[in-house]
């Protein structure tokens, strides 16, 4: 492998044939007339506009694109294109859409498009036989119209209301496209946020306000409470505790049910963004991760194609820019550069070993986290400290803030590629975040669980959101801000850059505590909504004022999938948590459902009526055996590693296809240029077979992959997996290829364009596979 | 944001509905933005064709190393001047709502310098001089370099360069190209 790429590398440049335009117009005349041509797909695309179908109609000049007639005639070209697809040339709303679907992808002006619509609907109008439409085909059209006509509008609608539209627009143009994903990752948040507090305000909040109102029974607050979330807060309308086990009745004979209210909103949120989540992160997921294959194949191309960020706006941002591609460019050129000689396997194991170690001290660093707050919890305070629970918040929020940092700097002890870096920062942090999150729960769940624990962890949840908005919005900012100035009066060290990770991350965080927080404390979701409204324009100032764009850049494609899928598994850990307390913890003591034993039962007794129905209890109670559910669990198991291996089937059977099409390919390149050596008068019958010309990729795969004793069409499987293995599988033709070419070469020079069928057929029969000819 | 009275009739702006990825509205703030480019020239007539120069003046094309070549794209005269319904189109490729099919196809067009239908050696380089910017400069043979490995990694059938379904393939196989080639209205 290893000196196989040497050997490609060494390869002087001008062994590349250049024989691209070499018959081109004749050779597109001839790919335009093959079958595959005229399948409906690529007819529809339509792509090459210019140089195919002027050849094909033998114009003159492409210049006179321009002229009146030279349009028309392009655009009958297309529509004949078009005509051959049966499904867009009928009648009906159906194909209309798909009509007006091809158009608008067709890649070419406005002008063309309207032409080549023009003559499309006349050419469909020619074509169609009129008949009186069925009355249920009448009705089906206008319902997809209407459809239709009702999604143009909304899309109408959400431009005119996407708010924010502008100075994201701006912080792009500014710092990137990456920074700017950091907004919309905010803003997808905040919408997110903004319909879980509109449908909680109006099914749970406002009628227990209502109740509230009958009731009328007011607190004494003092200022400290609304810090402490404590004293006169307790039993408000922020926390679980407080809400109504009964119905409500509001000036009216019309009764609200509020366990059930509270209880059927909750969960249908919370299954609902489940859902939502898992959607939103398997769509990223396919398409950044799967659908490119993980994106790295092709490191040299995707630099150059796909380097510049074309919604960069401000000269310094393209300055920027162009000077990290150059940079870039330079690195990989000197990773190429330097020997990648093995490394030593023990220099291998220290860093293992050295990752491992880090891995165990984040691990104990959270666990002793865990154990620390637990003991700070527990631990019961003199008569002079009643504020206590508040303190300790506050050293939480502290080592919540600092120990991510903590983590950027331990992941650079580490032997991680920069993207590897990244994810590891993110899921030790996410660790962090859950795993103190689910301490508080089961604390406080265990040391009041005869009060009332909900509205405990509450108050903790409330009290977390409050100093986290408090150093989010006024201690980083304030930082950040002095830091800038400190670099503008000084003019030294390295400018502060936008620091996305550690922003990400704090977001991340905020939603941990909201999904956990927002079962206890429905208000919650409502103060973080004004929350992350207020970080928008305060890291949007801070942004602005403060920071200088990356002088990396930064690509948030991927990135932003691993953020989507920290969100949904914190949300997933919260909904595990809060059912697995539900079931085992009893709700008499205060809440919505102190009328019954246990949460469920809401369910069980309450809207399923279980002990009048024994039929259904006992089907529901089979259900829940750990034996069945055990077995559901094997069935998972085993139809997982179903649908794996078939996935891993088919990815093989794809490299194999792809192997294919690529020698497929290569036959009709071959072929081709036999086609145009023999019109041209150049076929000379030779039984030599160094008459071979390097043209002919055939010969050199019939030799390399298609074993002699097959006339038909078959793989060498050894071969093959050879080459697939190394994920290279061209680099072995080539290297033979240039050592053929270089002995041709010194043979004789004048053969270039000669070939013979004879001679590679002669051939084939001969040798068995190794370089024994001359 | 297209209040006041507008330079299109409803048709007109059912037509390019029709014809781009925009929606009515976003049509018109399209036009705004055109507009603002050469406010008298287009006050007067709103397809007003804009020399090369007065298009540039927009903001991400102004900084685009690939300018005059998206301008020569999308031009219907192809000499880089563009009437209102060239930038409606160039707007629409840039879109956030076009696939990564038309996406590629006019990225193809416009790293085409030569033309010939083929990104070819001499392309490629023309692509990373300007990508690098006009002050920093990679040696020669470091660029030969670049496109050897450019070339390795995306010319299939192996004859120095590469045709459309090749780049195509790299497109394909990118998850930053549908973020990287776009401009937001």
């Amino acid at each position: 492998m290893e000196d196989e790429i040497e050997e490609v590398e060494a390869r002087p440049p001008s062994a590349r044939r250049n024989l691209t335009l070499r018959n081109n117009a004749a050779r597109q005349v001839a790919v335009n007339f093959m079958p595959s041509r005229q399948l409906p797909y690529n007819t529809l695309r339509l792509r090459r506009n210019n140089s195919e179908h002027n050849a094909l109609l033998e114009e003159n000049d492409s210049a006179e694109t321009d002229a009146p007639d030279a349009v028309d005639k392009q655009a009958d070209i297309i529509v004949r294109e078009m005509e051959q697809h049966k499904r867009l040339m009928e009648d009906d709303p159906g194909a209309e859409e798909l009509r007006r679907e091809a158009l608008r992808d067709l890649p070419q002006g406005l002008t063309m498009k309207r032409n080549v619509r023009a003559k499309l609907s006349a050419s469909v109008s020619l074509r169609s036989k009129r008949r009186p439409i069925s009355m249920w085909k009448r009705m089906k059209y206008r319902i997809s119209f209407t459809w239709k006509r009702i999604r143009d509008r909304c899309r109408d609608v959400v431009f005119s209301f996407e708010f924010w539209y502008e100075p994201i627009r701006q912080i792009e143009g500014h710092f990137g496209s990456a920074v700017g994903s950091y907004f919309y990752f905010l803003r997808w948040l905040f919408v997110l946020n903004l319909f879980l507090s509109i449908l909680i305000t109006t099914f749970v909040i406002i009628p227990q306000a209502l109740h509230d109102v009958e009731t009328s029974n007011s607190a004494k607050l003092s200022f400290l409470d609304f810090i402490t979330g404590m004293g006169g807060l307790t039993d408000s309308l922020l926390y679980y505790g407080h809400y109504h086990a009964g119905d409500v009745r509001a000036h009216s004979s019309l009764t609200y049910n509020m366990p059930y209210a509270y209880f059927f909103t909750m969960v249908c949120l919370y299954l609902l963004f489940f859902g939502i989540l898992c959607y939103r992160t398997a769509y990223s997921y396919r398409v950044n991760f799967i659908e490119t294959s993980g994106g790295l194949s092709h490191v040299f191309a995707n630099k150059v194609f796909c380097g510049w960020d074309f919604g960069v706006v401000t000269p310094e941002a393209a300055k920027l820019n162009a000077n990290s591609l150059y940079n870039e460019f330079k690195e990989l050129l000197n990773e190429q550069n330097r020997n990648k000689a093995p490394t030593w396997w023990l220099v291998r194991l220290g860093q293992y070993v050295c990752n491992v170690c880090v891995w165990v001290f984040a691990a104990a660093l959270v666990a002793g986290l865990a154990a620390a707050l637990w003991l700070l919890l527990a631990w019961k305070p003199g008569p002079g400290l009643t504020y206590w629970p508040l303190l300790v918040s506050l050293a939480l929020t502290a080592a919540l803030t600092i120990c991510p940092l903590m983590f950027h700097v331990l992941v650079k002890l580490e032997f991680y590629n920069p993207r590897t870096a990244l994810y590891v920062t993110l899921a030790r942090t996410w660790l962090l975040d859950i795993g103190i999150l689910m301490v508080l729960l089961i604390y406080w769940s265990q040391a009041h669980a005869d009060q009332c624990w909900e509205t405990s962890f509450g108050q903790e949840a409330y009290r977390l959101v409050l100093l986290d908005s408090v150093i989010s919005l006024l201690v980083l900012p304030l930082f950040e801000f002095t830091r800038g100035l400190i670099y503008k009066w000084s003019n030294k060290g390295s400018p502060p850059e936008f620091n996305l990770a550690y922003n990400s991350l704090t977001l991340l965080y905020n939603q941990a505590v909201v999904w956990m927080g927002g079962m206890f404390a429905p208000p919650l979701v409502l103060g973080v909504t004004i929350k992350l409204v207020l970080l928008f324009y305060v890291k949007r100032e801070v942004a602005r004022r403060a920071c200088q764009p990356a002088r990396k850049v930064w690509r948030a494609a991927q990135t932003q999938t691993v953020l989507y899928m920290f969100v949904t598994l914190s949300l997933f850990t919260t909904i595990f948590g809060i059912a697995t307390f539900f079931l085992r913890t009893s709700s008499t003591s205060c809440g919505p459902f102190s009328g019954y034993s246990y949460v469920y039962e809401i369910l069980t007794e309450g809207a399923l009526h279980l002990h009048e129905r024994p039929g259904l209890a006992a089907a529901l109670y089979f259900m829940v055996r750990p034996g069945v559910i055990g077995f559901l669990m094997l069935f998972l198991c085993v139809s997982v590693y179903y649908m794996r291996a078939r996935a891993r089937a088919q990815r093989s059977m794809v490299r194999l296809l792809r192997h294919m099409l690529l020698l497929q390919a290569k036959d009709k390149d071959f072929l081709l240029t036999a086609i145009s050596n023999v019109s041209n008068g150049e076929w000379l019958y030779s039984p030599k077979p160094t008459d071979e010309g390097p043209d002919s990729h055939t010969w050199k795969y019939l030799r390399e992959v298609r074993k002699p004793s097959n006339s038909g069409f078959h793989f060498d499987a050894s071969r093959l997996s050879h080459s697939l293995i190394e994920g290279r599988p061209r680099s072995f033709a080539k290297e033979n290829r240039a050592s053929h070419y270089n002995e041709k070469k010194s043979e004789d020079g004048d053969t270039d364009s000669s070939f013979s069928w004879q001679g590679s057929n002669n051939y084939l029969n001969k040798t068995d596979g190794d370089r024994q000819w001359p | 944001m297209g209040q006041g009275k507008s330079q299109f009739t409803e048709e007109e702006l059912q037509d390019y509905e029709d014809l781009t990825y925009f929606t009515k509205k976003e049509v018109l703030y399209a036009h705004q933005k055109f507009k603002a480019l050469a406010p008298e020239k287009v006050g007067h007539n709103k397809n007003a064709k804009l020399p090369m120069t007065k298009i540039l003046q927009y903001p991400e094309l102004r900084v685009n190393p690939f300018r005059d070549r998206i301008c020569k794209v999308f031009s219907s005269s192809n000499d880089g001047d563009c009437t209102f319904e060239d930038f409606l189109d160039m707007m629409s490729v840039f879109s956030e709502m076009a696939p990564k099919a038309v996406k590629a196809e006019h990225a193809f067009r416009i790293f085409d310098f030569d033309g010939d239908d083929m990104i070819g050696v001499s392309d490629l380089r023309e692509v990373i001089e300007r990508l690098c910017g006009p002050e920093l400069k990679l040696s020669d043979s470091e660029i030969q370099q670049l496109v050897q490995n450019v070339l390795e990694e995306a010319d299939l059938d192996d004859d120095g360069a590469l045709s459309f379904a090749e780049f195509e393939h790299i497109i394909d196989k990118s998850s930053d190209f549908c973020h990287a080639f776009r401009i937001r209205l």
